[in-house]
């Protein structure tokens, strides 16, 4: 049993393609080896910016031999009448890489046939290494590819070494036109000549103690640790930021740490402008103090373990002081003009060829928004709401978003509160981004999120109006999101709002503005909007897949009300009775599917269980009004519940499909007039018996 | 380590690596790619070696002179290398040392930044390098240009000259950096950024620009349509066609559809020269070599 080592040196690979790179060379080299007959052998994949790094444990010097029998021709036909070896024992032995004495004979019931043991002797490791690692690594595949030098190779970058060892050899290999030896570098600056690896144990070690640690959990361990410390040291915490601390951990051979000081100054800018400054232009951790305020320090991870002279402290702080400065450069500017004179620009800022300018977009909006809020009785001016579908754009034309368009909103939100603006105004426009599809919070007023819906609805209505609807993973314009933020914001905001409604009304908004039939587009607007709401219920409800397909099916434009509904049948749809019911009732819609509206005639029933039935669907209609109405669905699946043993009597004893055909006529309009009331609630045909897991 | 010196010493070093000392490209343009020392010479097969000072304009960076950080006109020092050498990360990096930059007591680093041109039809892979957290130098692997995969791969090395020195003498404000025997940035550029900024964003006559945009771009069109084609013409015609859209684009005349539509009849032609030079050049029967043949 030998170990082997296998280091790929490349330069500086992307941070974000690091997992997947090690993903892929960990799956190819598993594959590989499982192929090769070697089992429960195991592979750890690391890597540091500059090098991947495979190591294998307790691989066998080779495969183990392996004999197979093989059967040739019948023994009649293989030897002449002078018992020759005729061609076909010839032929036979050649294919068994034997020679013709060594031919053995086996008995059958049809007879005696040659046949031969051939041993196949198992491969060297080494060899099979040498042909498995640059296939693995040449057909590793990256978001973005390069060639170099001459342009013969193709990988994520330039490839500069490779060390190859089984044990203390070096296994003979070709990548990218590099050969296989045991020589590689340490750290760039701490120890940046050649050395050679002595075995394939050694160079987890060997690294270490030339500044490089390749292991990327142990590089994140001392990130986090270091950085905790530096920041105890200065009385603070670190304002968490786990991505890009997981960044970090990627782009170095070494994690070291240094804690710089900010002017308090700056300080003074709104702290998303801070955070979005360090984060975004020089990746550095901010630090902030018990009270969740940010503290005028932050931290730069560097690729080495020391700042020998401080240079590397001083730069950095020139760099963010510089950046930070850049900033409020951008902010005063911003704040030389009020956000209504900045509006004026939303004329000239396209949103779509189309659709037209975001002013015109924000028209439609502030229109939406103005007959929505009437709608569900708002106390909330239309002309406010008017103006304000353009104020909570205008940010998108200040200086500060066209630098970090990550800001928009959030600035806005600065720039109108500073100047005086109403609360419910420049927290909507802060908020009316919110949520990001279903994540987040949605936005705190009514204006917000009036706005934020109105805004979305006509991206949606009028995107689909002139064809760019979602396909697959093609979703440039962020629709799908969009639509999960309608559906999240509609659902939480407690009002009385039937979404197909609203939908719409952004339809009909954008008359004269696309083209083609405005029912088309809302109907397709609709089952988008739908195809949501399901995943809505299931992923951020917790639905199951099938009880929401079963309430949708009785109708979903009033979300918070469907929501109840799918929350009480869930509650109950793995019940006994609950699924003796979707049983029955798939029976009910077929008997039922092409009866049309007709009366009872309690007259014309013969058995007891019609009767019987005909009652309790009555007791049932007459509760589910009262149910639905104060939306009580609990209660409204618990008198259906009832319904579970008389219906199942029902279709045991009577016989709906008799020969009298008023008598089944009858039967028929019993059934159609149960089914009316079910729907009401939920088609539970579509609840699966086996209790519904996605 | 002033301004002029900067220069000095990377051309030199570069000088002394096998460059070409070029200079600037007598046009306007908005980078230092765009010099047909660049453009071109990335294309076929010929060996090359280049570096030269390129003021580059943007006018939509402009800030009248008041954003210490930003200017409509900067330098750049940029350095082809082709075929892109195996060690010319280490090159790059004692080119710092040029600069009295010692790594052994910085950090640098190299961080994934990829680069695109759509007027050029041009893309490449590469990095910013960092030092301290500074962008000193934009690195790139160019592996297409004019729409076409190119083989053997440039290495261009692109130094933001005023972020560099603003940098090393640690001073608030570009224009406070010194250009040379002690004369300040400010002193000799601020009152040009004011007036271009001025021209740029209130004053450039729009008409005008489009109509010369017109001009150049059917000018561009005539020198390709010449037999045999003009190419250097051509690429001339091409980039004032460049830099009469980033003009109008400055002044605020371009919405966000034409701007994709005015790219691509710029691209259009620079795509044409770029397929002209290289016919040209292979007719020429590739005057500085073929590094491809060199290694069969």
């Amino acid at each position: 049993m030998t170990a082997f080592l296998l280091e790929l040196r490349t330069e500086e690979i992307p941070a974000n393609a690091l997992p997947d790179a090690r993903r892929q060379l960990g799956e190819g080299l598993r594959k590989g080896i499982a192929e090769a007959g070697f089992d429960g052998i195991e592979i750890r994949i690391m890597s540091t910016s500059l090098r991947l790094v495979a190591t294998v444990e307790n691989l066998p010097e080779r495969q183990a031999d392996r004999t197979e029998r093989m059967t040739g021709p019948p023994t009649r036909i293989a030897y002449d009448d002078d018992g020759k070896p005729t061609k076909a024992a010839e032929g036979f032995a050649k294919k068994a890489g034997i020679s013709v004495d060594q031919l053995e004979t086996e008995s059958t019931d049809k007879g005696e046939y040659l046949a031969a043991t051939v041993v196949h002797e198992g491969r060297a490791s080494a060899e099979i290494l040498g042909e498995l690692v640059p296939a693995v690594v040449g057909s590793m595949r990256f978001p973005k590819m390069m060639r170099w030098g001459l342009g013969e190779f193709f990988f994520v970058r330039p490839v500069h070494g490779l060390v190859a060892l089984l044990g203390g050899d070096v296994v003979p290999m070709e990548v990218f036109g590099t050969e296989a030896g045991r020589t590689t570098v340490g750290h760039r600056v701490h120890a940046p000549g050649d050395f050679e690896v002595p075995s394939a144990d050694d160079l987890a070690w060997e690294l270490a103690n030339r500044g490089v640690l390749i292991d990327p959990d142990e590089r994140r361990r001392v990130l986090d640790e270091r950085a905790a410390e530096l920041a105890a040291e200065a009385g603070c915490r670190v304002h968490p930021d786990d991505a890009l601390v997981a960044e970090h951990v990627e782009l170095v051979e070494y994690p070291g740490l240094l804690r710089g000081a900010i002017d308090p100054e700056y300080l003074e800018l709104p702290s998303e402008v801070v955070i979005t400054t360090l984060r975004y232009h020089q990746k550095c951790l901010i630090l902030e103090n018990e009270d969740g305020s940010l503290a005028p320090q932050f931290l730069a991870v560097i690729d080495r373990r020391d700042d020998p002279e401080g240079l590397v402290r001083q730069g950095n702080e020139w760099v963010i002081g510089a950046r930070l400065a850049d900033a409020r450069f951008f902010f005063e500017e911003d704040r030389k003009r009020s956000m209504e004179d900045w509006s004026e620009g939303l004329e000239r800022l396209e949103f779509h060829r189309v659709l037209g300018s975001i002013a015109a977009k924000a028209d439609r909006a502030g229109a939406l928004a103005a007959a929505l809020a009437e709608r569900l009785g708002l106390d909330l001016d239309a002309d406010a709401l008017r103006r304000a579908a353009h104020l909570v754009k205008t940010d998108l034309l200040t200086n500060m978003v066209v630098e970090f368009p990550e800001l928009q909103g959030v600035m806005g939100g600065h720039y109108l509160r500073l100047e005086g603006a109403a609360e419910e105004l420049w927290t909507a426009a802060r908020d009316h981004y919110r949520p990001t599809g279903f994540d987040g919070e949605i936005p705190a007023s009514d204006t917000g999120r009036l706005l934020g819906l109105a805004d979305r609805l006509d991206t949606i209505a009028g995107l689909f109006g002139v064809g760019e609807i979602p396909k697959g993973s093609g979703d440039p314009f962020g629709l799908r999101r969009a639509a999960q933020a309608v559906v999240k914001i509609t659902a939480e905001s407690g009002w009385a709002l039937d979404l197909v409604d609203a939908a719409g009304a952004a339809v009909d908004g954008l008359a004269g503005v696309i083209d083609g039939p405005a029912t088309e587009t809302s109907a397709k607007v609709r089952d988008f909007l739908a195809g949501r709401v399901r995943r809505y219920l299931r992923d951020v409800v917790g639905v199951s897949g099938d009880a929401a397909d079963a309430v949708m099916a009785a109708g979903w434009g009033d979300l918070s009300e469907l929501r109840a509904r799918a929350e009480a049948l869930d509650a109950v749809r793995t019940s006994d009775r609950m699924r003796a019911l979707g049983l029955a009732f798939k029976r009910v819609k077929n008997i039922t599917e092409q009866a049309g509206e007709t009366v009872v005639d309690p007259e014309l029933f013969e058995q007891d269980e019609e009767r019987e039935l005909h009652a309790a669907a009555d007791v049932f209609a007459d509760r589910l009004a009262g149910c639905v109405g104060a939306r009580r669905f609990d209660d409204a699946f618990a008198e259906m519940g009832k319904l579970a043993e008389v219906l199942d009597r029902f279709f045991v004893e009577v016989l709906v499909m008799c020969d009298d055909e008023k008598i089944r006529d009858n039967r028929v309009a019993l059934l159609t007039k149960l089914r009316r009331d079910f729907l009401t609630l939920a088609d539970l045909s579509r609840l699966q018996v086996d209790g519904g897991k996605e | 380590m002033d301004l002029q010196t900067l220069i000095l010493n990377l051309q030199h070093f570069w000088a002394e690596h096998g460059c070409v000392i070029q200079q600037p490209l007598d046009l306007e343009v908005g980078a230092g790619t765009m010099h047909p020392e660049t453009f071109l010479r990335v294309l076929g097969p010929e060996p090359y070696r280049v570096a030269y000072v390129q003021p580059s304009r943007r006018p939509a960076d402009a800030r009248y002179g008041e954003n210490p950080f930003r200017l409509g006109r900067h330098l750049q020092l940029q350095v082809i290398l082709k075929p892109s050498p195996d060690d010319v990360q280490g090159l790059f990096l004692r080119s710092l040392e040029a600069l009295g930059i010692d790594p052994a007591v910085h950090d640098i680093r190299f961080e994934e930044d990829n680069w695109e041109s759509p007027t050029l039809g041009a893309w490449g892979v590469g990095w910013q390098v960092l030092l301290d957290g500074m962008e000193v130098t934009q690195f790139t692997y160019f592996q297409q240009a004019g729409g076409i995969e190119l083989a053997p791969i440039s290495a261009e090395l692109t130094y933001g000259l005023e972020r560099i020195a603003m940098f090393l003498g640690r001073k608030d404000s570009i224009y406070d950096i010194e250009w040379g025997g002690g004369v300040p940035y400010g002193k000799i550029r601020l009152m040009d950024e004011r007036e271009s900024s001025t021209y740029g964003f209130e004053v450039a006559d729009v008409e005008m620009l489009r109509r010369h945009m017109e001009d150049w771009e059917a000018e561009a069109r005539r020198c390709l349509d010449h037999d045999p084609p003009l190419v250097i013409p051509a690429v001339e015609a091409t980039l004032k066609t460049s830099h009469l859209f980033n003009l109008m684009d400055a002044r605020g005349a371009v919405s966000v559809t034409e701007r994709v539509g005015l790219i691509a009849r710029v691209r259009k032609n620079a795509i044409r020269a770029a397929k002209a030079y290289v016919t040209q050049r292979e007719e020429l029967g590739h005057p500085l070599g073929n590094a491809l043949e060199e290694v069969d």
